[in-house]
Order: structure tokens, then sequence, then C-alpha cells
């Protein structure tokens, strides 16, 4: 894997130990319950187990008094970026992969360095898929509420099935499972980019891209995410600019995509979560209203007339009654991902740009769902991912004619 | 008496014509050359813009992060070097022009007076562009996070981010030009610190109740923070 050198005494390592079966990478740094929690979740799920975890300069290792799965550390290089909400998990990820590939595992499990995923169930639900061969990569779907992920509810995950043709719900995940056809596709995919952590990883269109077979596992683990220090538009910026990124790299291959294919499930039914009473939407109103005010200066570079004049009309509306609708919006997510390309407008400002566009359809989807079920909710949201896979071919002429307003 | 009148009108008369007709080759010349040098500029900035696009020169220079690109994206990479190019030979143009209006001038040292002030015409032109891609770049970063960030006044932030640079600008290029410089200097610290008193007033006084209805607003919705912590955005 390019950009990723594997240091003389792992390479040792890997040499003495041999092919393993199954991996578990730790994207992070790891201390002592490592070892228990490796040692009671990993036994008897494959025949030869290695975990390996971020042991960068000047920390020690975790050792364990009698080791039944090896613990490896790995070297940790550090983020570039501004934001590493990801950066650093990126980086991880990528410094797993190369060993995967070097080790010849037959399937490499990565993990969030909370150790939340580290137990019996999630493991096997993750890693018996590929170490059977019924799937290539396997994404989880992890719980969630009408509330919950709505970044990924609203751009990463429809934007991602519409363009690269996989249902997956959760394209971007701290957890999730590469089989060794899998793991020959990622650490190609990774080495065609900058290895400087700027990239941020997306398994599954990169699978889905090159043919593999996706499936998705529903697993009981919550992360919890420190975000408080970062804006929303700061993080708003960083996994739409990636997904964008990975767009404008892929194009040839996306735009010979056909609508969508479902994908295999594993360990049964999705966990909803059921959120009581309704959020007020007036914040976020008032978010787009002022956003509307004072950047259409911004927006009119980026967005055709026909969406302009919607949006000056969204703007009057009341919060009671405002509404986006699900074509607006995903007009709105692709002309934004051309503007990305095309860069007439600086990348930093289209990305801050769609901050308050962003807010306007939380607005108005928190009124839409306030009333109804989580499966309800659920619903809605595929309603919406299939707007934006008819809405593609909008998409596909504005990137080969750009010079032409719809 | 008259006669003296109608003489000495005569003389400067011929004076005149003797100079301007002592001047007037050499001004065909100085015409000549720059015409010529406006075309070579024209033949060599159109080469140089099909070499450029035939190596997609845009699409390699965009590919690194923070390029010119992102802080003035109208002007693409190709069209910036094509633009330095023809500049370059007009400005050649320009100094064998003067070269040639020197040589022949009864009175030399005019072309070495302006052939010495070039530089700084060039250093003057470069901070004067610089100075406004900046401002444009600076003031639309300022207004977008600060809409981002809800605040009411973002717009009034934005134009006195765009005006303190460009006044800042205007005083380092008349500097450089070396023109008026106490007056400049004296000029550009009453108007870059009335800028920075009128945001601060403007802020401060003038906006009270707009920006305690702003921070009102805020604390509102700290108040509320239980609500907005039920929207997780990842």
């Amino acid at each position: 894997m390019a950009g990723i050198e594997i240091p003389t005494e792992l390479q040792k390592k890997i040499e003495e130990t041999g092919p393993v079966d199954l991996m578990v990478g730790v994207s992070g740094p790891a201390g002592e319950e490592l070892c228990a929690k490796a040692a009671g979740s990993l036994h008897g799920i494959a025949a030869k187990t290695v975990v390996v975890y971020a042991g960068g300069e000047g920390s020690a290792p975790v050792s364990c008094p009698a080791p039944s799965i090896p613990l490896v550390a790995y070297p940790m290089r550090a983020a570039q970026s501004s934001f590493p909400l990801w950066a650093d998990i990126a980086l991880a990820q990528q410094s797993i992969l190369a060993l995967a590939a070097a080790w010849k595992v037959r399937a490499c499990v990565m993990i969030q360095s909370d150790l939340a995923a580290l137990n019996a169930e999630t493991i096997r639900l993750f890693a018996e898929p590929a170490l059977e061969g019924r799937s290539d990569l396997i994404m989880p779907v992890y719980p969630h509420g009408k509330y919950d992920g709505l970044i990924t509810k609203a751009l990463l995950s429809p934007l991602s099935r519409a363009l690269f043709g996989r249902r997956v719900r959760f394209p971007l995940a701290f957890d999730f499972c590469a089989g060794a056809k899998a793991l020959a596709i990622l650490t190609g995919h990774s080495s065609s980019h900058n290895g400087n952590g700027s990239h941020l990883m997306w398994p599954a269109n990169a699978v889905a891209m090159r043919g593999g077979q996706i499936g998705q596992a529903a697993v009981n683990v919550q992360h919890s995410i420190q975000t408080g220090d970062l804006e929303l538009s700061a993080i708003l910026a960083e996994l739409a600019g990636s997904l964008f990124q990975e767009i404008e790299t892929n194009a040839a291959d996306w735009q010979r995509v056909r609508g969508s294919q479902p994908v295999s499930r594993y360990g049964g039914e999705f966990v909803l979560k059921h959120d009581a009473q309704p959020v007020d939407p007036r914040p976020m109103v008032e978010s787009f209203v002022l956003g509307s005010r004072n950047l259409e200066e911004v927006w009119r570079l980026v967005l055709p007339p026909t969406t302009m004049l919607e949006l000056r009309r969204l703007a009057r509306m009341s919060a009671e009654q405002f509404r986006m609708t699900d074509a607006l919006w995903a007009r709105i997510v692709y002309d934004f991902a051309l503007a990305h390309r095309m860069r007439r407008v600086s990348r930093s400002h289209v990305l801050g740009a769609l901050t308050p566009l962003y807010l306007g359809w939380v607005a108005s989807y928190t009124q839409e769902v306030g009333g109804a079920t989580a499966e309800e909710a659920e619903r809605r949201i595929e309603q919406l991912a299939r707007v934006y896979e008819e809405q593609k071919p909008y998409f596909v002429s504005r990137w080969r004619w750009p010079e032409r307003a719809s | 008496m008259w006669n003296h009148v109608e003489q000495a009108l005569h003389d400067s008369m011929a004076r005149v014509t003797t100079k301007v007709a002592q001047m007037l080759p050499g001004v065909l010349a100085f015409i000549v050359a720059l015409l010529i040098f406006f075309i070579l500029a024209w033949i060599f900035s159109t080469l140089v813009r099909w070499l450029l696009r035939s190596i997609k020169f845009d699409e390699r220079v965009g590919r690194g992060s923070g390029s010119l690109a992102e802080l003035s994206p109208a002007h693409t990479p190709t069209m910036l070097a094509v633009r330095v190019v023809f500049w370059a030979f007009v400005l050649v143009g320009v100094v064998v022009g003067l070269s040639a209006f020197d040589a022949s001038s009864p009175q030399p040292g005019i072309a070495d007076y302006v052939l010495d002030y070039v530089p700084r015409i060039v250093g003057a032109a470069i901070l004067l562009f610089v100075g406004t891609v900046l401002a444009r770049f600076l003031s639309r970063s300022v207004l977008i996070a600060a809409v981002n960030l809800n605040l009411h006044y973002a717009r009034l932030l934005s134009l006195g981010v765009k005006w303190m640079v460009l006044v800042l600008t205007a005083a380092m290029v008349l500097d450089h030009l070396a023109i008026a410089g106490a007056i400049v200097d004296l000029a550009f610290g009453i108007l870059f610190g009335g800028i920075v008193l009128a945001l601060s007033l403007a802020v401060g006084l003038g906006s009270r109740e707009l920006v305690s209805r702003s921070l009102e607003r805020e604390a509102v919705k700290t108040e509320d923070q239980p609500e907005e912590q039920r929207l997780r955005h990842f």
C-alpha cells in the first residue's frame, strides 16, 4: 500500500506468525482493558486471530499477563487535517488495512478505539459472513432514532446510494469488516489517494465500484462521539467535502451505475430507537433564513436560477409551513457537489455555504416526522433516497455539461 | 515695439516646433516598439494558452490543496499564466520604446528616470492584485463563518473586514510607489482607525439592541440546550 510503511519489527512479527484468519484492528490507541475484552470476545471465532492497535512513540505497549490472542501495536500517524474528527480514524484504518494485507488475513474487523464493538456477538456478526465468503464487506447498522445521524440520513447515505448503487445505511462507519477481496480493493483504492489522511475512507463505495458483495449487520453498538468543540459547519464540511472528493475521483465509474441494489442483511431486524417528543424547528428555520439573506451571493454562484427561486419562496414561509421538498434538497446537494469539483467558488466557501441549507432540510424533516414512529421515519428516509436516485440524471447531465443552466 | 513682440512670438514658435520635431522620431519609435511588442505579446500568450491547455495545466495545479484556485477561483491558472506572459511582453515593449525615445531625445535621462520607476509599478500592481483577491476571499470567509454562527451582523462584519484589507492594500501600494508618503501614512492611520472604531461603535453601541437580541437568542438557545442536543447530526 503506497505511503504506508510497515516497520521492520512488525514485518518480522508478520513473517514469524504467518497468515492469520482474523485480524481485529482498533483504529486508535488502546488501554489495558483491550486484553480482557479481546480474550472474552474473540474466543472460538477463527483458528488464528490477532488484534492490532495504535501504538505511537512514547506510549507503553498493552501487556497481557497470559495473552491468548496476540496484541500488536502499529505506528500511529498524525493527521494533517484542521478538523480531525475523522482524519485520525481514517489514517488508522489505512494502517490497519495495510497490515491486514501484509498478514494475508481472510477477514479484518475494524473497530473504534472505545472498544464498544469488541464483544463476541458483534465480532461474529461482522467476521462470519466474511470468513464464510458470503460477503466481501460487512457494514454496520447502528441503533438509531428519528433524530440521529442526520448528516448521514440527509446526505452521506442517499448520495452514496444513488451514485455508487448500493443501499448501505451507514457508508461512513467506525466499525466494519473487510474480507480478502475487499481488502485488496480497499488497499488499492487508498494507495491512489494522498497518504496524509486528508482523505476519509468510504469502504462501501470503493467495494461497490469494483463489484464486491456488500452486507449490513444489525449491531447493538453505541459510540459516543465528542463533537462538543466542533461547529456543525466544520463537521459537515469535513464529511461532505470528503464524499464530494470521492465522487470527483471516481467520476468515470458512478456515471455508469443505474439504480441501486439491496445488500445482504445479517443479524436480524435493525434496531430503531423511539423518540418521544418532536423537536422545535424554529432555530433551524431562522438559520436557513439568515443564510438566505446573507449568502445569496454565494448560493447564486452554485445553484441554478430555478433553485434560487424556490429557496427565496421557502425563506418567506413561516416556521410551521416550512417544507423543503426532497427533489429540491437532492438537487441542491448535487449542485454543491458539482461546485466542489468546478472550483469557481473556493471549496471552503462552498462547503461553508451548505450549512444553512442543510439546517433548512433538518427543519423540514423534523416537522414531517415529529409525530411519526421510528419505522415511519425510516420509510421517509427511504423515500428521500429514491428521490436522489430519480434526480441522478440531472446530476450526470450537469457534470458532463456544467455550462448549461437548468 | 510690435515688431519685437512679433519677433519674440515667431522665435518661441520656432523653438517649440523644433523641439516637437526633435521629439517626434523618438515618440514614433516608442509607438512602433510598443505596437510590435503588443503583437508579440498576443502571439506568445496564444501559444502559452494552447500549450497549457494541451498539458491540462489547470487540472494538474488544481490537484494540490491550497492552490491558487482556492484564493481566486474565477481566474484559472492557465488564464493567469497567459496574462502574466502578455503583460510581461507589453512591459518589455514599454522599456524598449522608452530606450528608443531616450536615444533620439536631445535630453537623455528621461528613460532612466522612468525605467527606475518600473519595478515599483510592477510591485505595486502585484500588491494591488494580491490585496484585492485577499479582501474578497477574507470577506466572504468571514460572512460564511458569521452566518454559520448565527450572527445577525454577519454582513457588517464582512464589509468591515473587506474595507480594512482594501484600505491597508491601498496604503501599501501608495507607499510602495513613494507617492505623498507622510500624507498617506496619516490618512491610512485615520481611515483604518476610523473603520475599526466605527465597527466597534456599531457593535457596541449603535447596534446595541441588535446585539442584545442576538445574545438573548443565544441565551435562550443555551437554556433549550437539551432540545438541541436531541438532534444528533452525526
